[in-house]
C-alpha cells in the first residue's frame, strides 16, 4: 500500500498471459453451448440451427480477424470503445461503450438466472419438496463473482481458466461417450430429423435461426477488454481470440451433433439446459453429474468474464468523462476498476431478478449485433485513415475489405432474423440508443476534453 | 483552433447523469414488457385427443419423448404444435430498415463532426 | 427443514458476507486515498509502455 502511495498514479496491473485471454474469451461464450443456442432449433429446426451455427462461425471469424488487427494496435481497456473513439468519433464510441456494458451485463444476468434454475432442478431431482427460493442462489452467484473481480484480475481469470477447461472437457467427454466409438451410439439423427422435422419452417427458418445462432459465440470479442492487463497485447490478443473462435466452432458443432441426435426438435427448441438433458437421455449417471457440473461452471465462468469486461468498458468511459469521472478510479491495492464493478452489481441484480430470460438474452444479442455492425465501418475507416504503411500493426488481417463486407452482410441477415418474431424489441432497443445518442451529443459531451481523449501515439489521420 | 476546456462536473450533476442513463436503459427493456409487446409470437394449435401419429411423431421420436418424461401424447401436444408466426408486412419491414439505417446515419454524422474537433485540437492547425 | 432449506439460508448469508466485504473495503479505500490519486489512471500511459516494449523487442 505504501508503495502504491509513493508512485504518483495508479493504473491497472499488467499480469495476464495468452491462456488468460483464451479463458476470458471462451469462458464468457461456452455457456452458449450449455443453454440458449438451442432456441435456434426452435426458430428453424435442427438443420437450420447447424447452418446458423456455421454462418455465425463465419461472422465471428470476420469479427475476430478485424478485431485482432485493430486491438493489436489500440491496446487499451475499453476495447472496441477505445477503438471507436480513435477511429470513428466520440458519439460512436459512447454507443459502442454502452453496447459492451449492456451485452455483458445482460449476459451476466442470464447466467445468474440459469444458476438459479439449475439449483432448483437439482433440488427437485434429489427429492426436495415445496419448491426452492431461487433468489439467494442468483444473488450469491453475482455477489461472489463481483467480490472475486474486486479482489484482482489475475485470480479472477485463473479461476476462469480452470472452470472453463472443465466445462469444455465435459462437452468433449459427452461427445466421445455418445459417438459410438466405444459402445453403440444412442444417437438417432436419421429418424429424429426425417420428414417435416427436417426443416419445419422451410428456408425462412434457416434465416430466422441466425438470431440465436449468434449465441454460440456471443462475447468472444470481449478479449480486447483485457488489453491493459495483458503482458504483450500485440501478440496475446490475436492469438487468444483466434484460438477461442476455433475452440467454440468445435464445441458448437459437437453440442449440436449430440443434442440433435437425442431430442426431438420441438423439445430441444425450448429446453432450458439442453446439454444436461442430453446427458440425462444418454442413460449414464456419470455423464449426468458431469454435465450438471459443466453447466454450473460454464455459467459462472461466463458471468465472471462479463463482470470483468463490462466493468472495464464502464471504467474506460468514466476515465474519459463520457460518464461521470467518479467511475474512472482504480483500486490502489487490487488494481481493479472497483467503482465500476460495484456500480454494475445492482444493475445485474435488477435484470436477473426481474426480467424473463429470453428477453434478457435478446437484449444482450441485440447489443452484440449493433456492435458487430459497427466493426466493418471501423476497419474500413481504420485502413482509410491509417493505411498499412503508416502505423505498425501487431497483426494484419488478410483479404481486406472482403471480411468487412461479409460481416456487414451477415449482420443485415441477422437483423432480419431478429425482426422475425422479436421485431418490437428490436425497434425499442434502437429507439433507446437514438435517445441516448442525442442526450450524449447535446448534453454529456460538454464534459469531455477534446484533444486529450486521443491517446494513441499515431500520426495524423489521412484526410483531416 | 482554441483549446476546449471541459467544465468540471459537480457531484450532484454526476449523480443526476447516472440516474438519467439508468432510467433510459431500464425503460428500454421494461416498457415493451409492460405494454405486452415483447417476446416471441409462438402459439400452440389445439388438437383434440392427440395421438403420436396425428402429431407427426415416428416411433423413435416417441421413444425419446417418453424418456424425457412425456408419457402420453396430450402432455407433449402443446410443445409439438407451437409454431412461430413469421408472416410480416412489408411496411413494418421498411420501418425497421429505416430505423436501423437512420440510427447509423445519425451516429456517423455526429461522430464525424465531433471527430474533426478532436483531430484539430490534437494535431493543431 | 432439509438440506436445501439450510443451503438457502447459507446462500443468503454468504451473499451478505461478500457484499459486506466489498462495501467496507470500498469505504476504507475512498477515505484513505485522495480522489486525484484514485482517478489518476490514464489511457496513454499504458500505451506508451507497450510502444516501449515493441521497440525493445
Amino acid at each position: 500500500m505504501a508503495n502504491a502511495q509513493q508512485t504518483e498514479h495508479v493504473g491497472l496491473a499488467r499480469v495476464l498471459g495468452p491462456a488468460h485471454v483464451w479463458a476470458l474469451g471462451v469462458g464468457i461464450v461456452l455457456v452458449g453451448e450449455y443453454m440458449g443456442w438451442n432456441f435456434a432449433v426452435g426458430k428453424g429446426g435442427a438443420y437450420a440451427a447447424l447452418m446458423a451455427c456455421w454462418f455465425a462461425g463465419i461472422l465471428y471469424t470476420c469479427v475476430a480477424m478485424i478485431d485482432s488487427e485493430v486491438t493489436s494496435t489500440v491496446a487499451a481497456a475499453g476495447g472496441q470503445y477505445t477503438q471507436a473513439k480513435h477511429i470513428v468519433g466520440p458519439l460512436m464510441a459512447f454507443n459502442v461503450g454502452l453496447y459492451l456494458v449492456f451485452a455483458y451485463t445482460m449476459l451476466e444476468a442470464a447466467n445468474a438466472i440459469t444458476v438459479g434454475f439449475l439449483v432448483d432442478t437439482v433440488a427437485t431431482m434429489t427429492g426436495h419438496e415445496g419448491g426452492l427460493d431461487q433468489r439467494p442462489f442468483i444473488i450469491l452467484a453475482i455477489m461472489f463473482l463481483a467480490w472475486l473481480n474486486y479482489r484482482g484480475v489475475l485470480a479472477t481469470l485463473t479461476f476462469n481458466l480452470v472452470i472453463t477447461a472443465i466445462a469444455f472437457t465435459a462437452v468433449i467427454i459427452l461427445f466421445l461417450a455418445t459417438s459410438g466409438i466405444f459402445t453403440t451410439s444412442p444417437l438417432q439423427h436419421k429418424d429424429l430429423m426425417s420428414g417435416p422435422a427436417a426443416l419445419p419452417y422451410g428456408w425462412l427458418g434457416v434465416l430466422a435461426a441466425m438470431h440465436f445462432g449468434l449465441w454460440y459465440y456471443l462475447g468472444i470479442e470481449g478479449t480486447t477488454q483485457a488489453a491493459e492487463e495483458v503482458r504483450s497485447p500485440a501478440r496475446s490478443l490475436p492469438f487468444g481470440t483466434l484460438a477461442g473462435v476455433m475452440t467454440l466452432a468445435i464445441a458448437a458443432t459437437l453440442t449440436w451433433y449430440v443434442s440433435s441426435g437425442l431430442m426431438p426438435w420441438e423439445y430441444l427448441g425450448q429446453a432450458g439446459v439442453p446439454l444436461f438433458d442430453a446427458a440425462r437421455l444418454s442413460g449414464s449417471t456419470f455423464l449426468m453429474v458431469l454435465l450438471g457440473i459443466g453447466t454450473l461452471f460454464a455459467t459462472l465462468a461466463s458471468a465472471n468474464g462479463c463482470i470483468n469486461d463490462a466493468s472495464r468498458a464502464w471504467f474506460a468511459m468514466g476515465r474519459d468523462r463520457y460518464l461521470p469521472g467518479w467511475f474512472g478510479a482504480v483500486h490502489p491495492r487490487y488494481r481493479t476498476p472497483y467503482r465500476a464493478i460495484i456500480f454494475l452489481v445492482p444493475i445485474a441484480l435488477i435484470f436477473a431478478l426481474g426480467a424473463p430470460i429470453d428477453q434478457v438474452i435478446t437484449f444482450s444479442i441485440l447489443s452484440g449485433l449493433l456492435e458487430y455492425t459497427f466493426m466493418p465501418l471501423n476497419i474500413i475507416l481504420f485502413r482509410k485513415k491509417w493505411p498499412l504503411e503508416s502505423i505498425k500493426r501487431g497483426y494484419e488481417h488478410p483479404f481486406h475489405p472482403l471480411p468487412a463486407y461479409v460481416l456487414l452482410g451477415l449482420c443485415g441477415i441477422t437483423f432480419f432474423a431478429v425482426f422475425l418474431g422479436y421485431g418490437t424489441q428490436l425497434v425499442a432497443m434502437i429507439a433507446f440508443y437514438i435517445v441516448v445518442s442525442l442526450w450524449f451529443h447535446f448534453w454529456r459531451y460538454r464534459f469531455v476534453n477534446r484533444g486529450a481523449q486521443f491517446t494513441m501515439p499515431w500520426p495524423k489521420p489521412r484526410g483531416y | 483552433m482554441a483549446k476546449y476546456t471541459a467544465p468540471v462536473q459537480s457531484k450532484i450533476g454526476q449523480i443526476v447523469d447516472v440516474i438519467v442513463l439508468l432510467i433510459m436503459a431500464i425503460g428500454a427493456l421494461y416498457i415493451p414488457l409492460w405494454m405486452g409487446m415483447a417476446g416471441s409470437s409462438k402459439e400452440p394449435v389445439a388438437i383434440e385427443n392427440p395421438t403420436w401419429e396425428a402429431l407427426g411423431q415416428n416411433p423413435v421420436m416417441v421413444g425419446q419423448w417418453e424418456k424425457l418424461g412425456y408419457s402420453d401424447p396430450a402432455s407433449a401436444a402443446e410443445l409439438i404444435t407451437a409454431r412461430f408466426d413469421y408472416s410480416f408486412s412489408i411496411s413494418s419491414l421498411i420501418v425497421m430498415i429505416v430505423v436501423i439505417v437512420g440510427y447509423y446515419a445519425i451516429l456517423l454524422r455526429f461522430s464525424e463532426k465531433e471527430y474533426r474537433d478532436v483531430i484539430a485540437e490534437k494535431f493543431g492547425e | 427443514m432439509d438440506l436445501w432449506d439450510f443451503l438457502e439460508y447459507a446462500a443468503w448469508a454468504a451473499s451478505a458476507l461478500f457484499g459486506l466485504f466489498i462495501v467496507i473495503d470500498w469505504i476504507k479505500t475512498d477515505s484513505t486515498y485522495s480522489e486525484e490519486f484514485l482517478t489518476s489512471s490514464r489511457e496513454g500511459e499504458l500505451e506508451a509502455l507497450t510502444e516501449e516494449q515493441h521497440h525493445r523487442g
